[in-house]
Order: structure tokens, then sequence, then C-alpha cells
């Protein structure tokens, strides 16, 4: 039977912030549908309201015609909307087979028999009986998937789907969708990836700043049409010119980086080797969870692993902390900008004085030299245009645009001979994400080279000169970025083999 | 004093006895736990249980009463911790920490008129049997219902959280409440339960003291307990067994140390004294070191304030 979904006039105000500003839309079964938007637009706020997670505070939602109260989960499910979230909503420390039982009618047996067709039908294959925290983010996924599917839904959402997977475990993930949509099942798929939009597809509808702007066929879009629609002005094309030039000298060097650790949640790093050249930026790619985080600690000098030699402008650092490294003139930025990078409760000058060297005279015989720090935290905010020239603000209440500018001015204006970033740009929209890629290009350009840990496949071959994968703590040959293309790193990432 | 077979037989029962508050509490606490709520009142709503179960005992001549409202008293005060973590959102720590000062507090004004009363005889089953057997009988035989309850309570409480669809839906807002909540689970009204029935069990506890294990009402006369069970369900890494066996290691040595006091080892007694600490610790420490294990016994989400998204 085919399902038609209405949505009427939904408005979610929050303070300070309207979220959904009268958006009206309408699917019909046996299409996918694509919601795009930059962070912030309102595509997460709407699909919480047609999930039930949250409450419009006007406006209607009629499934075939029939008006659904959605006031709570429990409400979506029994209309049959199912919904996929973006931070995945499993339970970590219990097993698979429990994750999908726990809103299961039927007795345990059954549910086996029907998890199993559904593998069949599907070709999925995930052992029931692990732990979920186990499994990978695809596999992760999956569950999720599953356990909408248990449920026989006429709409299924998926939230950013394709953040956390690598390009193979996406193309699958693909053809699942449009068998499910074949089935009759109605897909709204979310994401601010435009390239998705064009290749899965139907009819795409644009929101920017909590309204829907644009609903348009696909096939008459292109990428550069649906970028101006949803960011509303024109966009600068970034490109790199990859600089490779084997005479120069290697300003940093890692051998022997091992890693073993009892903590499951943690990956272990096995023999690690690699070298950054000056001027040069080394990409480094995988998907989450593969050592990066690890990686990037024991870089940084958060872990110290014995036996591993790190070679920083001839000396060896590898037993230094991290503000022994930063005296060397490295720089850090970590991927959690909240918690790692800044501490979010503090005032904008106070982080800034967080990261302290002898040289900058932050405190004299004991105190806070506080005009000095707030007259150099200035600086900072204008030189990396960050979007005020408050510095007594609290940290908390800058974007995470705003706190990446401020966190790479922060590292950057001690001019460093090598930046260490992880996820730099997770997160941000793309104006935002425009301009940290342009900074990076421009530090290579000073001669200055940097480490790019990044999940994000495109950014890394916009911008390294030379590229690794890492999988499972173990790191692939490092590739020149003129031989490397999407397939061949997605192929890497999903621990296959491309010789 | 000679350590013939039947002196063993009684000392390993009277191990037993004493270790029945520390299971109670305890097996309650780790439900309470298990949903991710962290309730430090322990203490607290141990010490109202006691009061109330002999201050009913005294009035109502009813030990059934007595036992029943001393559960209900603990749940009653449980509540109030409730009332404060989930509905009105305050720290789990500091609100549980206040219930024991509370607790203690009322529980010594009320029982004010109640020092000095002899308590009652509570009822013991197969009396018989724990003569006529020697060695077995004063272990398994002659001790009152509570004690047996408390016995298969950590074997009840693994197979609830195993076993059952509830239990799986304690551990799963205990792991995400954020999760649960999409899920369409009441997360409140699951933590509140399990509030509850926290509560319930420190009640029966403190009933425990003060009805059977030493009968009469003296101030302050959880001496502590409450914390040693709150202790032994972190210790015991949230597994219900374990919490079984660190709370008869404890009772055990609490025992024989108060023997080896008696007979007078050249041991100092402050050593002796803190030795139950010491070696409850240690070994729930040595047995409880799979890390893989740990991370998921563990309740993600303890001590965590959960607010829902409107």
């Amino acid at each position: 039977m085919a399902t038609d979904l209405r949505i009427s006039n939904i408005s979610k105000i929050y303070p300070g912030c309207i979220a959904n500003d009268n958006v009206s839309l309408q699917f019909k079964s046996g299409k996918i549908y694509a919601l795009l938007g930059e962070n912030g637009a309102g595509k997460s706020t709407l699909v919480k309201i047609l999930s039930g997670v949250i409450s419009p505070d006007n406006g209607e939602v009629f499934l075939n015609e029939k008006n659904l109260k959605l006031s709570s989960p429990l409400d979506a499910k029994k209309n049959k909307i199912g919904m996929v979230f973006q931070h995945f909503n499993l339970f970590e420390t219990l097993s698979v087979f429990e994750n999908l039982s726990i809103d299961a009618t039927e007795d345990n047996k059954s549910l086996r028999v029907r998890i199993n067709e559904i593998f069949k039908k599907y070709n999925f294959s995930i052992d029931l009986d692990i732990p979920v925290l186990n499994l990978s983010a695809g596999q992760k996924q999956k569950v999720e998937i599953i356990r909408c599917l248990l449920r026989s839904p006429k709409v299924l959402i998926m939230d950013e789907p394709t953040s956390v997977l690598t390009e193979q475990e996406t193309e699958e993930l693909f053809i699942s969708l449009k068998k499910f949509c074949d089935e009759g099942i109605l897909i709204i798929y979310i994401t601010h990836k435009l390239k998705e939009v064009l290749s899965l597809c139907d009819e795409v509808a644009v929101m920017r700043k909590g309204k829907v702007v644009s609903v348009s066929q696909t096939q008459n879009e292109k990428v550069e049409t649906l970028a101006n629609k949803m960011v509303g002005q024109k966009l600068a094309k970034i490109k790199k010119k990859i600089n490779i030039s084997k005479n120069k000298d290697e300003i940093f060097k890692v051998k022997h980086l091992n890693f073993y650790s009892d903590d499951p949640f943690e990956t272990n790093l096995v023999n690690l080797n690699f070298s950054v050249k000056k001027g040069e930026c080394l990409g480094i790619a995988g998907i989450s969870g593969n050592g990066q985080n690890e990686l990037f600690q024991i870089l940084s000098g958060e872990i110290i692993t014995p036996n591993t030699s790190i070679i920083f402008r001839n000396k060896e650092i590898a037993k230094l902390n991290p503000k022994q490294r930063r005296e060397y003139l490295m720089a850090f930025s970590p991927e959690d900008r909240i918690s790692q990078a800044a501490v979010p409760e503090l005032k904008i000058y106070e982080n800034v004085a967080l990261n302290n060297f002898k040289a900058s005279n932050f405190f004299e015989k004991g105190l806070v030299n506080e005009r000095k720090i707030k007259d150099h935290s200035k600086k900072i905010l204008s030189d990396f245009s960050v979007n005020t020239d408050n510095v007594e603000l609290k940290s908390q209440f800058l974007s995470g645009g705003n706190l990446q500018k401020l966190i790479l001015g922060r590292e950057l204006i001690t001019a460093p001979e090598l930046l260490i970033c992880y996820n730099p740009t997770w997160g941000l929209d793309v104006g935002a994400i425009n301009y940290i890629h342009e900074t990076l290009i421009k530090i290579n350009d000073q001669e200055k080279s940097t480490i790019l840990i990044s999940t994000d496949t495109e950014e890394l071959l916009k911008l390294s000169d030379r590229i690794a994968v890492i999988y499972k703590g173990k790191l692939s040959k490092i590739m020149s970025s003129e031989e490397v293309t999407p397939e061949k790193l997605g192929v890497l990432m999903g621990g296959g083999s491309i010789d | 004093m000679s350590l013939d077979i039947s002196f063993i037989g009684i000392l390993i029962g009277s191990i037993m006895a004493s270790s029945v508050p520390l299971i109670l509490a305890a097996s309650g606490e780790l439900i309470t736990e298990r949903s991710g709520v962290l309730n430090l009142g322990v203490e607290g709503m141990m010490i109202i249980g006691a009061i109330s179960g002999f201050a009913l005992m005294v009035i109502t001549d009813n030990l059934f009463i007595a036992i029943v409202g001393s559960m209900l008293s603990g749940v009653i005060i449980s509540l109030i911790f409730g009332f404060l973590t989930q509905s009105l959102l305050t720290n789990h720590v500091a609100t549980g920490l206040a219930l024991t000062i509370f607790g203690i507090g009322l529980s010594a004004m009320l029982g004010k008129n109640f020092v000095g009363i002899p308590g009652k005889e509570f009822p013991i089953l197969f009396s018989s049997l724990r003569e006529s057997i020697p060695f077995f009988g004063p272990i398994l035989f002659g001790h009152s219902i509570v004690l047996y309850f408390a016995f298969a309570l950590p074997f009840l409480t693994n197979y609830f959280l195993k076993k059952t669809k509830l239990g799986l839906i304690v551990r799963a807002v205990g792991d995400s409440p954020v999760s649960a909540s999409n899920q369409g689970i009441n997360v409140i009204v699951v933590r509140y339960c399990c509030i509850l029935y926290g509560g319930a069990m420190c009640g029966l506890s403190g009933a425990y003291l003060s009805l059977i294990y030493t009968p009469q009402w003296i101030e302050n006369m959880t001496a502590g307990r409450g914390w040693i069970a709150l202790a032994l369900v972190v210790f015991a890494t949230w597994s219900p067994i374990k919490v079984l066996i660190g709370a008869l290691i404890f009772g055990g040595i609490t025992i024989l140390q108060l023997h080896m006091q008696a007979i007078g080892f050249r041991i100092p007694v402050q050593f002796l004294s803190a030795l139950p600490y010491l070696m409850t610790i240690i070994v729930l420490v040595v047995i409880s070191r799979d890390s893989r294990k740990i991370k998921l016994n563990t309740p993600t989400s303890l001590g965590r304030i959960f607010y829902k998204e409107k």
C-alpha cells in the first residue's frame, strides 16, 4: 500500500533560536527523499519531531491523511515510523540480541527466527550474542536498521547515516536503502553531503535557518547548485597544489610506535613508522575507532610508549610531555573541541592562557598577567576571524566553527613547525570548513608541516601531500596524494588491500 | 575453647548471620545503580528501617507488621531521594549524602523513647534440625526467614538482570538513558522503581539488625554497614554473586578477628579491626580483574542526571 507523509506548518522555537519555521513538506512512498542543510539548519529538529522525541510548538503531521499525535517515541513506533539516529541509540554494554529484543513483543525464539529472515533477505551478517561495543560503526548502524525493520515500518528516517561509514559500507547501505524503497518503504535521508543526495535520492528539500528554501528533483541539480542553495551564497573552491619534493628535510620521524591496552574501548597500535617533511601535510585516513585517538595522544605526549623513537627537529622527544613538546614548537588540535582542546566553562582569554610558554610571560612570580593574556587573545580573535572580540566571553557560547578557529589560532600564533590535528572540521558547516582548510593550506605554504588525522576522505584528498590509512591500529603504506583515489582509500579503510 | 567440628559449624552460621544486612542493602543498591542512579543514602535508609521496624514491633507487638513497616519506611525515605534526583534533577551524590545525614538524625530523634526496651524473640525455622545434625545443622538450619531470603536474593537478582525483560530494561536505562527514552522506555519511571526497591531492601536490612541480629534499638546501630554495602557494590563490579562473596568475606573476617582478639593473638587490635575492610577489598579486586567484564557490567550512566528533551 502506498504511504503518504505530509508535514504541515511545523514550527519549533528554542530560546534565542527558531529551529523550525513553518516547515511544510510532502513525501510519497516509492521514492527516496533527501533533506539537505548545514549544521543548525533545523533538519535534526524536524526528524526528532517526526520520531516523537520532541513535540512541535505548532503544526501537524499526517500519515495517509490521518493526523498523527506524536508526543512520544512510542507514538512514532505505533504509527510505523522508524528512525536511525546519527548518534546511535544503542545500548553499548548489551548484546546485539538484547538490543533488538528490548521493545519486541514476541518471545525470544520467534524473534531470532525473524531476525535471521531479515539477515538472509538483505545479506546482513552480525553475531547476535556479542556486546554492541565490539561492533564497527557500520555494523552498529545495521543493528539500528534491523531494529526498525523488525517493526515493518512504513517510513524510515536516516539521520546523517554515512558520517561514520567507509565508502564500501556506504555503498552497501545505499543498496539496502534502494531495496527498502522498492518494497514500498518511504525513505527520508538527512545529510549535508551533496554527492550522496545526487547519487541516492530522487527528490531533495533544502533547509536553511529553519526554513525550507527549495524542493526539487535531484536530476535537475548539480553539486554547485545544491551547495549554493544550502549556504545561501557562492563558495570559493579550494584545492591544494600537491607539493612533493624528495630532497626536503624530514622534520618529524616516528619509529617503532607500539601501543598496547587492556581497555576494550581502546585500539592497540602495531609498529607504526612514518615521517613528515618540511612544508608537507601528511594525511592519516581511517574510520574512527581504528587507533586515531591513541595515535594522536601518543604524538602529543599524553601517552608515553616505551621503545618508541620520535625525532623532531633532530631531537629525540618520545619521552617528553605535551608541554615540553610544545616548547619544541609542536602544536596540537584534538578532535574533541569541548572537552580536550578547550574548557567550555572558562572565558576565552583563560582558555588561551592554558597554552602558555616560557616565552609568553603569561604568568609572573606565580601571578596571572591578565593584560598580557587579553592582548594576546584579542590578536588571536582578529587574526583568525573569530566572530567576537569579547575575550571575557565563556568559550561554551562560541559556535563549533568559532571555537575551532580560536583553538587553531591559539596553537598557530606561536608559529609552530609542526601542527598535528585530528578531525579539525568535524561537525562544522561549509563556511567554517572552508576557512579552516584555507588556514591549513597556508601553514604548508609557509614551509611548516602538518599531520592531519581525519575521518573525512574528501578533506584528506584536498589537503594532504601524502596519505596513509590506519586500520585496526596498523598503518598502510604511505601514498602520494596524486595516486590516491577515494575508492582506494575506501578499500584500505575497510581493511582491504589494493595491491 | 576447642576448635571442634561443631564449633566451626556454629562459627559459619554466625558469619552468615552477620553478613545478611550487607547482602540485603547491597543487593538493593545494586539494582538502583544498575539503572544509573547512585544513591549514597544507603546508611540513612538502613537506620530509618531499623528504628521504624523496632518501634512498630514495640507498638503493635507484631513482627510481621514491623518487617513490612521497615520496608515501607525505606520506600518512603527513598521516595524523597527519587523525587529530588529524578523530578527536580538534583545531584545524586549530594542528595544521597544529605539522605544519610537526615536518616541518622531522624532515627536518633524517633528512637529516644525506645532505648533500653528489650526486643522480642524472632522466630527461627527448623530449630530441631539445627541441633540434630552435626556441623551442617547450625549452618543450614535454625535461621530467621530473612536470612534465607537474603541468601536467595543475589541469585534472584542475577536472574532478574540477566534473564527477564524487566531486568533488560533496567540495564538498558543504566547504559544509556537517552537511547532508552528514544526507544519509548519511560526512564524516570524505571529509575523511580529501582530507587524505591533499593529503599525497601535497605529498610529490611536495617530491620534485620534491630529485630533479629541484635534485637534492641541503639542509636546509630548500623555503624557504617551502609557504607560497606555501597563499597561492596562497586568492588563487586555490579555483579550480584560477587556481592554475596564480598559480604561473606567481610562478615567472616569480622567474626574471626573478634575471636582472635578474644583468644589473645599478639597482633595489634587496630590491625585486626581493619582486617575485614582490607581483605574484602583485596579479594574483590582480585576476582574482578577482567577489565572487559567490568566495562560490560558497569552502568555507563551511573550518577548522571537525565532529563528528557521537550
